[in-house]
């Protein structure tokens, strides 16, 4: 039993991070609709920022972000006016040719400027932890957990009750409409994809006190954040936070009680089965959102 | 021949930095393959800087049988690269003899144009064990295979480990993680093989996938298994990972690594004093007796003048001492790289564990697999890893780890 919970625990601190990056993928992808293939790029870019200013200056991790997080907002800007806005209303083959070569040239010039080192902040609290009743918890874990947990809540906030957020969201629901009803979609999507990054790079600000840094680090990143947006469906917030802390559970069990080799291929099923079964995700809008399905 | 000049050694300069560039007719051309760009660069560098001190210092004294040595140096980045490498080495370079290459996959497939061509190819630092296992007649090989790094493994915790814990070897329970890729999969395969020839039980083997941020589920397994001890095939980022976690999640079962991640530098920095007892077996490193790797002190002097720094690892150090052994054998030949007359020369190699730089000794097999280059246990003490096994080699005991 003690050994259910712990794992179980384990599970939703890890699905937390989860959830967050996968939160600024589902701005991304559900606010501009474009496959970003270089999301855990932009993770590996925060990191390694993070790493930095903690070896230059000694700055902790947590600080940092005061920088990371509003450089990576621009990055993210960036990306969407140089990158992405060019190619908008191409074909989806085309976006991800296109955001499959920044992920490439971004993971090469990391390799170019940090080499293949794998990097570890030192902190003092990297290996502290807490002992409720037996049950095992990693302090820089649970403050991720807890971080994202309250950033998401904000974000819900936001997009809930501003009228930028309710923009937002109206774009996500149907934007030709959006458009027509004078909201400027094209800056939108400036501001989805800045505040998409920022989130991811939060993400990774959260990791680098208990995760080491490399240019291949987003990957597998990438691709639970698109197996959380799927299985939570697009533009469905809440439905992500869910999804983040399901894949983290399922990870954590399926590791523990079946094989760890075999967790990456216990969440790939369960994202073929909710493709096949409900294209729109679980907690999706409905008809429209299921952009990644078999149209 | 004339004492060689400034300007002498500024044309071999030279010549190094070229690729393929013409040579004198009175030097010896050997290839040196190695990845020296792309994700294997560091090491794959560092290796090479072994074989070109060796290089250097073979000249210094007058070259190998009267002839200077040099490299024609090409970059085997990644498997194609090398492969087509190894093509251009022997086709184009007119080289007999090629010397490298850090990394297993880039060996296996250098290897094999090699022989296919009947050239001589001298592996210092791979380990894979099926390098030499082909029946390839002109594939060398000085450095410790993975079969060997395992059987280090096994014969340390039947012979030290098991006593310490007051148990037979056969009662000793061993578990293995590894990461699942061909490296980690291959060295867990091979200590399944050795911990049978010692009577071991393997009790539970937990793969995993090395870039994962969470490995909390291996350390439930492994708590369930409950082993005496955990033998641990990783990477750089999962080593630090799973011994973090595995001081996080009290595991309280000493882990054993299998170089890789857990003879490096940021291995020890990440974990500051959770690193203290934890047991590794690789090359041979810097901290080990002196009497028994004679000609080390001085590699290091000479790493530090040509390079000017310290060695990153002990890459360049098995690389320096297999360069000089393909260097006695090629005095033996008078240069020659022709097949029959290398093999009869490489083949009546004797030397004595204790007698070279790494303290292995050079005794080739039929398959020319080096059958006396041993790996050494070592032990993260204080801060630095200290070899600790077998006692010959030794600077202190080993301890029980926590």
């Amino acid at each position: 039993m003690e050994l259910i919970i712990q794992v179980l625990v384990s599970g939703l601190l890890i699905g937390g991070v989860y959830a967050l990056i996968s939160v600024g993928l589902n701005l991304i992808f559900g606010v501009v609709r474009i496959i970003n293939f270089a999301h855990g790029e932009v993770l590996m870019l925060a990191m390694y920022a993070a790493f930095w200013l903690n070896k230059l200056f000694g700055m902790d991790p947590y600080v940092s972000a005061l920088l990371v997080l509003p450089a990576l907002f621009l990055f993210g800007v960036l990306l969407q006016r140089v990158i992405v806005q060019p190619i908008q209303e191409a074909s989806a083959n085309m976006q991800i040719f296109a955001t499959v070569a920044l992920s490439l040239i971004l993971q090469n010039l990391a390799l170019i400027f940090w080499k293949g080192d794998f990097r570890t902040v030192q902190t003092s609290y990297a290996m502290s932890t807490l002992e409720v009743m037996n049950i095992i918890i990693s302090v820089p874990r649970l403050i991720a957990f807890l971080v994202a947990l309250a950033s998401i809540l904000l974000l819900y906030g936001f997009l809930k009750h501003t009228f930028l957020g309710k923009a937002l969201r109206a774009i996500v629901e149907d934007n030709t409409v959006a458009r027509l009803m004078g909201i400027k979609v094209d800056r939108l999507y400036l501001l989805a994809f800045g505040l998409g990054a920022a989130f991811t790079a939060l993400g990774g600000i959260l990791l680098i006190p208990f995760s080491s840094v490399y240019p291949m680090v987003g990957g597998p990143f990438t691709l639970i954040a698109f197996i959380v947006v799927v299985l939570g469906g697009l533009g469905s917030m809440s439905g992500t936070f869910l999804g983040g802390l399901f894949i983290g559970v399922v990870e954590s069990f399926g590791g523990t009680y079946v094989s760890p080799a075999l967790k990456e291929a216990i969440y790939f099923g369960i994202f073929i089965l909710v493709l096949l079964v409900r294209p729109q995700g679980l907690f999706g809008k409905g008809k429209g959102t299921e952009e990644i399905g078999l149209k | 021949m004339k004492k060689p000049s400034w300007t002498l050694w500024l044309v071999t300069t030279l010549l190094m930095l070229t690729i393929a560039g013409p040579a004198a007719a009175k030097d010896l051309q050997i290839g040196a393959l190695y990845p020296r760009s792309g994700s294997l660069a560091l090491l794959g560098e560092e290796s090479w800087r072994g074989a070109e001190i060796a290089r250097l210092e073979a000249n210094k004294k007058g070259g190998v049988g009267g002839d200077q040595v040099v490299f024609v140096n090409a970059d085997g980045h990644d498997v194609a690269a090398a492969r087509a490498e190894a093509e251009r080495l022997i086709e184009q370079s007119k080289v007999g003899l090629i010397l490298g290459s850090y990394a297993s996959s880039r060996s296996m497939a250098a290897t094999e144009v090699a022989a296919r061509k009947n050239a001589v190819y001298f592996e210092l630092g791979a380990i894979a064990n099926s390098i030499t296992e082909r029946g390839y007649q002109t594939v060398y090989r000085t450095c410790a295979t993975a079969f060997n790094f395992s059987k280090s493994q096994s014969k340390f915790i039947a012979e030290w480990l098991a006593p310490q814990l007051n148990k037979k070897p056969s009662e000793v329970k061993v578990s293995i993680a590894h990461e699942d890729s061909d490296y980690g999969t291959s060295v867990a395969d091979s200590f399944k093989n050795a911990a049978k020839e010692f009577g071991i039980q393997v009790v539970s083997v937990e793969p995993y996938a090395a870039n994962t941020s969470d490995l909390s589920p291996v350390i439930f397994r492994l708590k369930k298994a409950a082993p005496d001890i955990v033998i641990a095939v990783s990477y750089a980022q999962d080593a630090i990972l799973l011994s973090r976690q595995a001081a996080e999640l009290k595991l309280g079962i000493p882990l054993f690594g299998t170089g890789g991640g857990h003879s490096l530098k940021s291995f020890q920095e990440a974990l500051g004093d959770k690193v203290e007892g934890v047991l590794n077996v690789d090359f041979t490193q810097y901290e080990v007796s002196s009497a028994f790797t004679p000609g080390l002190k001085e590699f290091v002097a000479l790493y530090r003048e040509t390079f000017k720094e310290d060695p990153k690892s002990g890459h360049s150090l098995a690389n320096y001492m297999g360069t000089k052994a393909l260097f006695d054998i090629l005095a033996k030949t008078k240069g020659s790289v022709e097949a029959d007359a290398f093999r009869k020369a490489a083949l009546a190699m004797d030397v004595p564990e204790g007698a070279t730089s790494t303290g292995w000794g050079v005794k080739f097999g039929e398959n020319g697999q080096n059958q006396r280059a041993n790996p050494f246990i070592m032990q993260w003490r204080n801060g630095k890893l200290m070899t600790v096994w077998p006692k010959a080699a030794a600077l202190m005991d080993p301890v029980l780890p926590k």
